[in-house]
């Protein structure tokens, strides 16, 4: 097989691999885009937001922050509490890379989303160079197909100003519940979810401004401390057996 | 103004993602470290949709005419009983599309 071959056929799969993807992130596309414009951004600003910050999650709880004035401190700790999980999976992917120089691996941290982190993981992936050209093909597809529906969402809000009351927000609420709920196969991580839904309603009928960082913190440190208990029985009776014996 | 707290928001994001991949920083972070970050992805995750379905209007909706919650139990059953990510959001999407026909909005 010629090395051409093998490119497009690496990159024919990452194509299809990342296409369901970026067909579910239009609606959180356009939802950030518009939600931006109605809060008062400049579309230069908009702009700025899916360029460099390139994360859903915090594009939207920071668009909302930045719009009711939120102390600066409070913005970025909540930035660095939703993006807190991006830490384990360069700690998971920092073998695969081992051998890759340093411009690469900059570029592929800028890339690392929750979708392509799932992709890379996949026990199918390509090994070597070729796993670089992949990661690195189906990350900028994904970069710019959430690039170009901010830039449909920032147009839209700027004509319809009613974009944000069709519901567009109850497609993150499902990505997220379909991307959780698989994970729950262990009482720590239940505990955690189970937490994490009380403590947000809680401190949001509150209007506490820091509510998703302490509802995250306090739901990550019950599910570490169940996880704890539950291990040091299980070492207690793997213990006691060992003794009877 | 705003601009300077995109730009700071945008370098913690391109650290969270790139501290462990930078050549120079040793691979290992400590065990309990890494367990507790373990939790930080369903803790964030369910912090942020919990919220969207619950409230409407900044008031909690428990009522049936809150669509977002009756989709949003069709979406965590079809997820329990199917594990498919795409099944999940096809099905309680079209659901929530559904019900946003035939409730009027209470807003």
């Amino acid at each position: 097989m010629t090395k051409k071959y093998i490119y497009s056929k690496v990159v024919k799969k990452g194509f299809i691999d990342i296409l369901p993807l970026n067909l579910a992130v239009i609606p959180w596309g356009i939802l950030c885009g518009s939600l931006a414009i109605q809060h008062g951004f400049s579309i230069f600003e908009a702009l700025l937001m899916p360029s460099l910050v390139f994360a859903g999650a915090v594009q939207l709880v920071v668009t909302e922050l930045i719009a009711n004035n939120t102390p600066l401190t409070t913005i970025l700790f909540t930035t660095l509490i939703i993006s807190s999980r991006h830490f384990l999976y360069g700690l998971a992917l920092k073998r695969r890379f081992n051998n890759v120089p340093g411009h690469y691996r900059v570029s592929i941290a800028f890339l690392l989303t929750d979708e392509l982190f799932a992709l890379s993981t996949h026990r199918k992936a390509f090994q070597g160079k070729l796993r670089l050209l992949y990661a690195i093909f189906t990350g900028s597809f994904f970069y710019f197909n959430w690039l170009i529906w901010n830039i449909i969402g920032i147009v839209a809000g700027s004509y319809l100003p009613d974009l944000t009351t069709l519901g567009l927000d109850f497609a993150i609420a499902v990505t997220f519940i379909a991307l959780v709920i698989p994970t729950i196969n262990n009482i720590p991580t239940f505990i955690t979810v189970m937490v994490a839904g009380v403590c947000s309603i809680y401190f949001k009928i509150n209007h506490w401004q820091l509510d998703l960082v302490i509802s995250s913190v306090i739901a990550m440190s019950c599910g570490y401390l169940s996880y704890r208990l539950i291990e040091k029985k299980i070492n207690k009776k793997t213990r006691d057996k060992g003794s009877v014996k | 103004m705003k601009i300077v707290t995109i730009l700071l928001i945008a370098m913690i994001t391109f650290l969270t993602r790139y501290l462990f991949l930078h050549p120079g920083i040793p691979l290992r972070i400590g065990d309990k470290l890494s367990q507790f970050l373990n939790f930080s992805g369903p803790a964030v995750l369910t912090a942020i949709w919990v919220p969207i379905v619950f409230f409407q209007n900044d008031q909690v909706n428990l009522t049936y005419n809150n669509p977002y919650l009756i989709a949003a139990s069709i979406a965590i059953i079809v997820s329990i009983k199917t594990k498919s990510v795409y099944l999940t959001l096809a099905i309680s999407g079209f659901v929530f599309i559904l019900l946003r026909v035939f409730i009027p909005a209470t807003s």
